[in-house]
Formats: C-alpha cells, sequence, structure tokens
C-alpha cells in the first residue's frame, strides 16, 4: 500500500534537512524510540516501540540515508524486526520552502509480514499518519524553541 | 415398558459442566512441573533459513531450551506424512520445525520452552533467524502458470496431483448434442475454520516405562496416534496415549496432526517436564488447516426444455504449502464424486489440479469438498434456469431422480442407495410460501426494493466407506468405527467409541439409542469418547460420520449384549433361549411376564457367574467393529431470501427455510442445532468470511478485525423441516447432518444474492458479496444504464 | 520482568489478596492463579468475548484489563453465577433450548447475556442479537442462544412476578 502525506514545518529547508539527518534530533522525534544510534555514515540503528492495532511490538534495525539532494530530498530505506513480524520500506522525502516555513512531502511504501501484516495490515495507513503527525510536530518544536 | 428414547429432544446430558464453567479443555489442564511451549514463526511466505542464532533467547531467565529443525531431525523425528495418496502424488516433506526452509507465513522455524508463556514468548523475540528472501506464490492458477515461482523441488510447475473422474468422451457427446451450453468462471474462496477454542497440546513424558502421553484439542484422537506413533517419532503404540478431553469445535480443523504436538512430545522428553502450547487466535490464523480455494471453469450442456445433459468441470485447487492429513481427498474423491447433485446428468467429466502455493496447507472443513461441488452445481443449475428462462424450482423438479431410480449410479463413481428429494422440495417451498414471496419480489422490484431467494437442493455422501473402497481410492486409514459396551455389575452400561464429540453432543444421543437398546434408563448409560487408553481403536469424527458408522457400532454392540444377556437369563430361568424375548426392560420367557429376570439380574450374574451357562464367557461387555457397505446419502431443500439495499450494497439474509433428510432422528434438538451451525458457517462463506493474501503473500485477514465471521445479528431464526429416508443399509437407517447446513447454505445464499440482483444484470460474481462489491455492480449498472438513456 | 504487585479482590464473593506482575491479564489471573477456567480465551483482539466477566456488575472482556486494574473490584464469572441445582436462569435456558454446542463460547456468552436482562429485562430478539454482537459462536449459528436468553427472560419475569404476587 502506498502511503503519503505531508506536514508543514515553520523552519527553513535547510534546518529541516540537518535535522532529518541528526541522530539527537531523530532520537528527540521519532515516537517510540528507545534506542538511536550511528552505524556508520547515514545510516542508524535503532530500536522502536510501535504498536498497530492490537499488535505491539519493539521493532529493531537499521535506517539508511540514500542519496541526499542537499536541502531538497533525501531517500530512507527501513529495515526492522520484531517479534510480531517485519517492516521494511522505501521512504522518499520531499523537502519544498513555502514562504517562511517547509513543506515536507513524505511517501513510502511498507512492506509487512508475519504478524504484523494479518493483524495490522489496514491499520498501518492509520498508523502512519499519526506517527508522522507527532514526528514533525515534536520536530518542529525541537526547531523553533533552537531558534 | 421404558419409554422410547429414540427420536426425544432430550436436554443435553453434556451441557451442566460447560454451562456452569467447569468443562475441561486442553488449556484448561495444568500438571505438577508444567512449562511452556511458544513457537518462532516466519514472517515470509518463502524463505531459505540460514542461520538461527538462539543464544540471546537461552540467556533469558526462565528459557529452559530451543528447539530448531536441525535437532529434530538429528534426533529421527520424521516429517508429519499426508494420510490420502492420490496416484503419482508429488510430496514435499513437511516437518514439525522446518529445518531449512520456510514455505508459508507461520511456518515454525523454532521452538521455545520455558518456565511461564510469558517468557516463552518473550524469549521469541530474541531468536535471531536469518532468512534468505525467495520469491512466493500465493494464488492456485498463479503456481500453475509457466514461470511461476518454485514452491518446492518435487512438485514441478507446482502441480501436486492432475486428477480426473467421469468419461469425457462421453461428455463431449453430449455437448456435441445440446441446444445450449452454459458456463460459469467460480471462485470458491479461501476460509479459516475458527473454532472458538483456539489448538492446545499438553504433552508428558514418563521416564518410568518410556511412555508419552498428549492431550490434545483432537477431532480423532486414534489418528494423531497413528501417525505421530507410527509416522512421526516411532512411539509403540502402547507407549503413547493420546487423550482429547472437552473440545471446543472443530469443523474440520482439528482432525489433522500438527507440528505443535510432535514439538511438545519431543520437547517433554527432551525437558523431563511436562509441555504445553496454546495457539493464540493470531498463530490459528497461520497455522490451522484452511479450507476451500478453488477456481472453476464449469460447463452445462443443456436442452432448450430445461434437460441437463452433461457437466464438464475444471478446478484448480490450491493445497497450500504441505500436504496435510485428508488434503488429497477433499478436492477430489469428496468433490468430483459429489458434482452430480440431485440430477440425472449423462455425463459429467471433472478435471482437478492440486498446486502447491505459499499459503497455509488448505485441509477439510466444515463439508469438505462437497460444498465446493454443491457451489458448482447448484450455481449452474440455477444459472441453467436463468438463461432458459425456467424457475429455478421446475429446473430441479424436471431433472431429479426419482425415487424409483434408486440404486442410481451416477457417471461419477458413487452409487446413490436412496433418495426422495420432491417431497423436501415441496415441503420447503410451501414453508416459505415461495409463489407468493415471488410475486411479492416483483412487486418489490417496481419500489426499487431488491430481495432474492435462493434455491438449493443438495446432496451429500457421508460416512466415508466401505475400508476396502476408500483404501483402493488412496486412503491410508480405515473407515470403520469401534464400540466397547460394558455393562457393571450394577447395570450401569459404559459405552466406549471411537466416535469423538467436539459439540455434537454424543454423550446424550448415542445413550439414547443405547437405552432403546438395551432397555435401560437414559441415566444409566455413560459414553466414553476421546482417551486412546480407554478404547483402543477408532477413527473419530469427521465427515459426518459419528452417527452412520460409529452410533451403528454402538448399536450392534449392544445387539451382541442382548443375545448374551438372554442366554444368561434362559438359564436361570431354566428356559431355553429360543423362547426368550426382550420386552419392558426384562428378559422374560416369551409370554409369560412373571418368568423374567431383570437386566440389573442378568449383569449381577454375568459378573458373578455362580449360576451360570456352562459354555458361556463371565461378564457382559461386547465390542463391535462396523464398517458400513456405502455412503450414507442424506439430501434437503435449502431456500435463502436476501435483501440487498441499492444505495450501499448491503446484503442481509432475511429468511432461511431448510428441509434436511438425514433418515430417522435420533434427537431433534441436537439435530436442529447441526443444522443452524452449518447454515451460519455457509452463510458466512457467502456475505461475510474472506482469507485473502496480499501480492507479497502475506496473509492480510489474520485477525478478527479483518476476518468477518458471522455474529449474532447476521443470522435469522431458521425455518426447519425434515423428511425421513432411511439409509438402507445400516442397522438405524442413520445417515450424517453435522455438514450438510454448510454443504447447502452457501448455495443457497449465493444464489439468493444472485437472483436479487438480477434487475441489474448481474448473472454471476464471486463470494463473499460485501456491500462493497455489491454496490459496485449495482452502481456499474445505474451508470451503464444511465449512458444507455 | 517488572515485580509482582499486590492486589486485593473479591472473585465470586471471596476475597484474594496476592501479587501479581503487572502484565498478568485478568483472565490469566482467574484461570492460572484461580483455576477459574471457565473463563475462556478465544481470540487476541478483543473481538470473541469468550472472556467475558462481570466487574463490579457490568460485563467486561477480561482479556482486555490486566488483573492490577481490577484491584479492589468485586469480579464474578460463570462459576459465581449459579451452580447444579441453583442454576442461574439464563444457564437453564441455554440447557433447556439447547444454547450450546461445543461450550466454548457459552460462558462468555451467558455473562453477556446476564448484563444485557439487568438492563432489560424483557428484549426483543433484536435487542438480544444486538447485546450479543461482541460475542462469537462458531457452533450455534445464535438461533438457540437467542431462544435461550428469551427463556431466561421469560423466567426471570415469572420469579418476578410470583414474588410480587
Ligand atoms: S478472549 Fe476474545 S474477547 Fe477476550
Ligand atoms: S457452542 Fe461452540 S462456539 Fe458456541
Amino acid at each position: 500500500m502506498q502511503l503519503e502525506g505531508f506536514n508543514i514545518i515553520h523552519a527553513t529547508p535547510e534546518q529541516v534537512f540537518v535535522a532529518l539527518q541528526s541522530p539527537d534530533m531523530l532520537a528527540k522525534c521519532v515516537p517510540g524510540v528507545k534506542k538511536l544510534e550511528v552505524e556508520s555514515e547515514g545510516v542508524f540503528k535503532t530500536t522502536l516501540e510501535v504498536s498497530v492495532g492490537p499488535v505491539k511490538g519493539s521493532f529493531s534495525g537499521k535506517v539508511s540515508v540514500l542519496d541526499a539532494v542537499l536541502n531538497t530530498s533525501l531517500t530512507l530505506k527501513v529495515e526492522m524486526r520484531a517479534p510480531v513480524g517485519i517492516a521494511s520500506a522505501i521512504g522518499k522525502i520531499i523537502l519544498e520552502p513555502q514562504d517562511a516555513a517547509t513543506k515536507v512531502h513524505w511517501s513510502g511504501e511498507p512492506q509487512l509480514g508475519g504478524m504484523i501484516a494479518s493483524v495490522g495490515a489496514r491499520l498501518i495507513g492509520g498508523v502512519a499518519k499519526a506517527q508522522a503527525d507527532i514526528f514533525f510536530t515534536k520536530l518542529e518544536q525541537e526547531l523553533t524553541s533552537k531558534a | 415398558m421404558a419409554e422410547k428414547m429414540f427420536g426425544k429432544a432430550l436436554k443435553r446430558v453434556e451441557d451442566p459442566r460447560f454451562i456452569t464453567g467447569t468443562g475441561n479443555y486442553t488449556d484448561d489442564i495444568a500438571v505438577h512441573g508444567m512449562v511452556h511451549a511458544a513457537m518462532v514463526r516466519s514472517p515470509y511466505p518463502h524463505a531459505k533459513i540460514k542461520s538461527i542464532d538462539s543464544s540471546a533467547a537461552l540467556a533469558l531467565p526462565g528459557v529452559i531450551a530451543i528447539l530448531t529443525g536441525k535437532d529434530l531431525v538429528g534426533a529421527g523425528i520424521n516429517p508429519i506424512p499426508t494420510g490420502w495418496l492420490l496416484p503419482d502424488l508429488k510430496i514435499s516433506a513437511h516437518h514439525a520445525i522446518q529445518p531449512e526452509e520456510v514455505n508459508h507465513v507461520g511456518d515454525i522455524v523454532a521452538a521455545i520452552i520455558a518456565e511461564t508463556r510469558a517468557i516463552a514468548e518473550d524469549a521469541v523475540a530474541l531468536v535471531d533467524v536469518d532468512y534468505d528472501v525467495l520469491e512466493s506464490v500465493s494464488l492456485g492458477s498463479t503456481a500453475l502458470a509457466a514461470g511461476a515461482v518454485q514452491v518446492h523441488p518435487e512438485a514441478p510447475g507446482n502441480l501436486a496431483f492432475d486428477w480426473t473422474i467421469g468419461d469425457a468422451a462421453a461428455t463431449d457427446a453430449e455437448f456435441a448434442k445440446a441446444d445450449k451450453i452454459v458456463k460459469l468462471e467460480l471462485r470458491n474462496h479461501r476460509l479459516v475454520p475458527n473454532a472458538i477454542e483456539p489448538r492446545a497440546s499438553l504433552a508428558e513424558y514418563k521416564r518410568a516405562g518410556d511412555e508419552y502421553t498428549l492431550h490434545t484439542t483432537s477431532q480423532n484422537p486414534h489418528i494423531h496416534r497413528v501417525m505421530i506413533g507410527a509416522f512421526v517419532m516411532g512411539i509403540p503404540e502402547h507407549k503413547l496415549r493420546i487423550v482429547s478431553p472437552d473440545v471446543g469445535g472443530g469443523f474440520g480443523s482439528k482432525i489433522f496432526q500438527y507440528p505443535e504436538e510432535v514439538i511438545v512430545l519431543f520437547a517433554a522428553k527432551k525437558v523431563n517436564r511436562p509441555v504445553k502450547w496454546t495457539a493464540r487466535r493470531s498463530e490459528s490464523f497461520v497455522s490451522d488447516a484452511h479450507g476451500r480455494d478453488h477456481e472453476t471453469v464449469a460447463e452445462a450442456a443443456v436442452m432448450n426444455d430445461g434437460t441437463l445433459l452433461a457437466l464438464r468441470v475444471n478446478t484448480i485447487a490450491n493445497l497450500g504449502a504441505y500436504l496435510t492429513t485428508f488434503a488429497p481427498a477433499v478436492p477430489t474423491y469428496l468433490y468430483g464424486t459429489l458434482l452430480n447433485g440431485t440430477y440425472k446428468w449423462k455425463a459429467i467429466h471433472a478435471h482437478v489440479r492440486g498446486v502447491y502455493t505459499n499459503t497455509v496447507g488448505v485441509d477439510a472443513y466444515r463439508g469438505a469438498g462437497r460444498p465446493e461441488a454443491t457451489y458448482v452445481v447448484e450455481r449452474i443449475v440455477s444459472t441453467v434456469a436463468r438463461e432458459l428462462g425456467m424457475d429455478p424450482v421446475d429446473i430441479r423438479r424436471k431433472n431429479f431422480i426419482q425415487p424409483s431410480e434408486f440404486p442410481y449410479q451416477t457417471p461419477v463413481a458413487l452409487q446413490y442407495d436412496s433418495g426422495n428429494y420432491e417431497p423436501a422440495m415441496d415441503m420447503a417451498l410451501e414453508k416459505l410460501g415461495y409463489k407468493a414471496l415471488r410475486a411479492k419480489q416483483a412487486e418489490m422490484r417496481k419500489q426499487g426494493k431488491y430481495i432474492g431467494i435462493g434455491v438449493c437442493t443438495y446432496l451429500e455422501a457421508c460416512g466415508l466407506a466401505p475400508s476396502a473402497l476408500v483404501g483402493s481410492l488412496g486412503a491410508q486409514a480405515g473407515q470403520w468405527e469401534s464400540a466397547l459396551v460394558r455393562v457393571a455389575a450394577t447395570g450401569v452400561v459404559e459405552v466406549l467409541t471411537g466416535s469423538h464429540s467436539h459439540g455434537q453432543g454424543h454423550e446424550t444421543a448415542f445413550a439414547q439409542v443405547v437405552a432403546d437398546e438395551l432397555q435401560v434408563p437414559v441415566e444409566h448409560v455413560v459414553l466414553v469418547h476421546g482417551d486412546t487408553a480407554r478404547l483402543p481403536h477408532g477413527w473419530g469424527s469427521y465427515g459426518s460420520r459419528s452417527a452412520p458408522v460409529g452410533l451403528s457400532a454402538i448399536t450392534m454392540a449392544c445387539r451382541k449384549i442382548t443375545d448374551k444377556a438372554k442366554k444368561i437369563a434362559a438359564h436361570l430361568l431354566e428356559a431355553s433361549v429360543e423362547d426368550m424375548e426382550h420386552v419392558d426392560g426384562k428378559y422374560q420367557v416369551k409370554g409369560v411376564p412373571e418368568r423374567s429376570k431383570s437386566f440389573f439380574e442378568v449383569a449381577l450374574m454375568a459378573h458373578l457367574a455362580h449360576n451360570y451357562p456352562a459354555d458361556l464367557e463371565p461378564g457382559l461387555e461386547a465390542t463391535h467393529f462396523y464398517d458400513p457397505k456405502n455412503f450414507v446419502y442424506p439430501f434437503g431443500t435449502h431456500l435463502a431470501v436476501v435483501e440487498v439495499d441499492a444505495d450501499t450494497g448491503r446484503t442481509k439474509l432475511i429468511r432461511y427455510v431448510c428441509v434436511d433428510d438425514c433418515g430417522p432422528i435420533v434427537n431433534p434438538l441436537i439435530v436442529e442445532g447441526q443444522v443452524h451451525g452449518g447454515v451460519a458457517q455457509g452463510m458466512g462463506q457467502a456475505l461475510l468470511e474472506n482469507t485473502v493474501y496480499d501480492a507479497s503473500g502475506q496473509l492480510v485477514s489474520g485477525s478478527y478485525l479483518e476476518y468477518t465471521m458471522p455474529r449474532a445479528d447476521d443470522m435469522v431464526q431458521l425455518e426447519i423441516g425434515h423428511t425421513v429416508t432411511p439409509s438402507p443399509h445400516n442397522p438405524l437407517g442413520l445417515k450424517g447432518i453435522g455438514e450438510a447446513g454448510t454443504i447447502a447454505s452457501t448455495a443457497a445464499v449465493a444464489n439468493a444474492v444472485i437472483d436479487a440482483l438480477e434487475p441489474f444484470g448481474v448473472r454471476h460474481m464471486d463470494m463473499p458479496f460485501t456491500s462493497e462489491k455489491v454496490w459496485q455492480v449495482i452502481h456499474a449498472s445505474q451508470l451503464a444504464q444511465a449512458a444507455d438513456d | 520482568m517488572a515485580d509482582k504487585v499486590p492486589i486485593t479482590l473479591t472473585v465470586n464473593g471471596t476475597k484474594h489478596s496476592v501479587h501479581v506482575e503487572p502484565r498478568t491479564l485478568l483472565v490469566q489471573f482467574l484461570r492460572e492463579h484461580l483455576s477459574l477456567t471457565g473463563t475462556h480465551v478465544g481470540c487476541d483482539t478483543s473481538q470473541c468475548g469468550a472472556c467475558t466477566v462481570h466487574l463490579d456488575g457490568m460485563a467486561v472482556k477480561s482479556c482486555t484489563m490486566f488483573a492490577v486494574q481490577a484491584d479492589g473490584s468485586s469480579v464474578t464469572t460463570i462459576e459465581g453465577i449459579g451452580e447444579i441445582g441453583h442454576l442461574h436462569p439464563l444457564q437453564q435456558g441455554f440447557w433447556e433450548m439447547h444454547g450450546l454446542q461445543c461450550g466454548f463460547c457459552t460462558p462468555g456468552m451467558i455473562m453477556s447475556a446476564a448484563d444485557l436482562l439487568q438492563h432489560n429485562a424483557k428484549p426483543s430478539e433484536a435487542e438480544i442479537r444486538h447485546a450479543l454482537e461482541g460475542n462469537f459462536c462458531r457452533c450455534t449459528g445464535y438461533h438457540n442462544i437467542v431462544r435461550a436468553v428469551q427463556h431466561a427472560s421469560g423466567q426471570i419475569q415469572n420469579q418476578a412476578q410470583a414474588a410480587d404476587d
């Protein structure tokens, strides 16, 4: 299922671009994050608590930043595993300046496997949207409070 | 004279324990020292297992052992066999824990044994399995297509078997003569049986004696013993006891021998503690055998006057990743042989290809092959009627096999021994008020209201038999049943049966028959089932066989008891056996009630043997192994009425009339209960339930959030009737009723929905008729109409 | 593993003060700690109703709450609403009307129906069907369950009438 959406952040594309690749920022803003460390340049190792409907699980895995275009776009490759299944995705983020703010377009197609797919597949769209909202709201808070 | 129990609507004797919460289901049992198992299951539909790192899981406090496929194979545990072999069947090994490759989501790759269930489940998360993910396939026709992903190397092109029945040339000849050929493409979608009690198993091992006991949710503990003991684990029969206590519904899904049973038995010995496993519902969805999943092209050759000539059927049966216990039989001998229905087809030819896919195994689910066959026949007959402008009732009446024509040899092997289809249909039509409802339907259509009436005049064949025939068709099991009737010195009658009740009320119905046969109070009859240590032989309950086969065995054993009791009484009365009669619960000299002995007196003397015939063994018990001569052939007419809301597509069952002929009825309460439940399941398939694998092979309908089970307000009160045509070949004339409701109702409801949608030009659409799908076709038709205007 | 916490609750009239792991579900507590195995588990998504009990007089799905959340409460299970010789009208109704086959859904059905009859002593067929929407039965097609509840409703009214007279 293709998921997409956008969020507006009151910060410049430059700020957002940096923030999206900052381990500190991500650790603060990604909902349910338990652990986040840099494995290598552009590769984060992370553990997240996620719940999709009745399925809850601690997902661990990697997020890699692929072909980043300075202040414009990023592609993220996510590969996570949990006792309740597997989740992987290629996500695309495009930053578009909009007045003083940035419109962040995000899209991707998650691949789910195992119990999370059988129990939660239909809920994943809503969950992704909610998680994105939380993430970008926090990101904006972080960026604007610093400013 | 004791009141006759046969035919009485006796309240069930098993109910007091269930209504007070004191039933004894497998998961209710806790034994000293018990530990728990949890399974590590594949999240991928198809993958090679590269490595398994269980060190983190093993380090978790409370984890006792972790088992992998290699451990089991190394210990000499064999794969789980299938119980039905077809010629040239391609079999791929199904290991309790797959050592190298997983073939469906839910396939087991490791098992954790831990002090508590919670710890075991925590540890599952810590097992690190490295997979090499492979391409997968989940739809039967896709798996058969050229260049499809190969599921097992043993089955090139994913073809497990290629099977035909009937005379192809004769069928072609009839098609050549036909006025008209009517073709339908039908998808009989996949279902999950969903007994409300999840499967569970508890294994105990005794080092003294090297003996195993397995409590498990089984419809047929003796089949489990044969499969596990003789084939999988190599445990001698007398050292493996299988107990199937109260079982919370089966519907076929608890016939099969499952991996978890082997795992807990193996683990119990290895860790020397009792080991229990209980499925979470989300595990049930990916590990209980599924049902149906056919893609069929059917063609009927007919004359313009409505005469049915011939039927040609081509079916792709999706078998899933492994052949489970009866998987090969279901889409072949339980399907192809039923395609004749209740009609006089001159020729039939069916071609079935069984196909491997990366999905859960598909096996018998209530009806097993017969609902699929009935769906094909009844849908096509109704379609023929519509295309010829006939009433669906008239075409059936015209083509029914007549009572004088039995025994009737069908073109697809079965020989029907009895039947009388019209009276059942007429009774149903009468109950429904068919003519008036048709008029009302026409009236309502004018007002933009759409109801549909679906007709299904089914026939089924159950109580598979005889063993020799079924064996020649590939069954690896006998199809007889055994019974042991044992009379205690007090006159209490203990009846041990190889049949198994998981809701069918055997404790009551069987006792009623025994009470009549032995002329004893029904309260004195106690039924024992579900324990291989109590009754050594049996084959269990599936395929509606308990009444025609199991109860026949009991009846015959009772008759042996009566014969012996007469000899004992004759001796006590100094009369000759020929002069004895069995009346009013007494054994008396014919016509001389004063010279009699009671059942109790005879039973006591059989035990004391003080004053006893010299040539007679003491004791009053008898065993009978009953192997029927033929199947039994229940039939009937089901009429469904649905209402479709044209604005929303919402399709609702509003009336349901059924008249079934299952022969003489032992207990009407129980028989009607079987019909109610069966109809709900068949209606569930037609309107609600669906099992969906997405393009990547993931099961996306794996919970009750997605898999729509019928709820109380989806059903209506049923209007039920019966006709009685006894089976000519078993002692009580009994036929089965456990599956009839499911066999008939899917087609009845489907025909009703298509009938309702006739004004929208709908000739056929596939189940389930969800609001969304129905709305789509209505909407499309309205758009087309608007474009025309 | 989190430390055990003390709770006190009354189950079928008996008070229990025990220590449980915080993650112990109420249903698990009833089945495993108190051996009250009449309350069943049929799913893991709160859909089937097999686990229905009364918590302070209201029907709840005991798989959806932790035992610690029931601290201080009073729980009634199927074992507590009647017994052989003194059956609850619903237990009697299910027996009379063949409202059960395998019996697995039955305790939850009876507890849900009891909740209905407390609020609506004379429900219509539609009201019964609606009230039991949260409980699955795979065996009976609900036909005789509806009749069982109707039977119980009649019995309760007769009793009330007798008490009035
Ligand atoms: S166990 Fe299914 S709702 Fe509680
Ligand atoms: S009686 Fe079996 S689920 Fe209801």
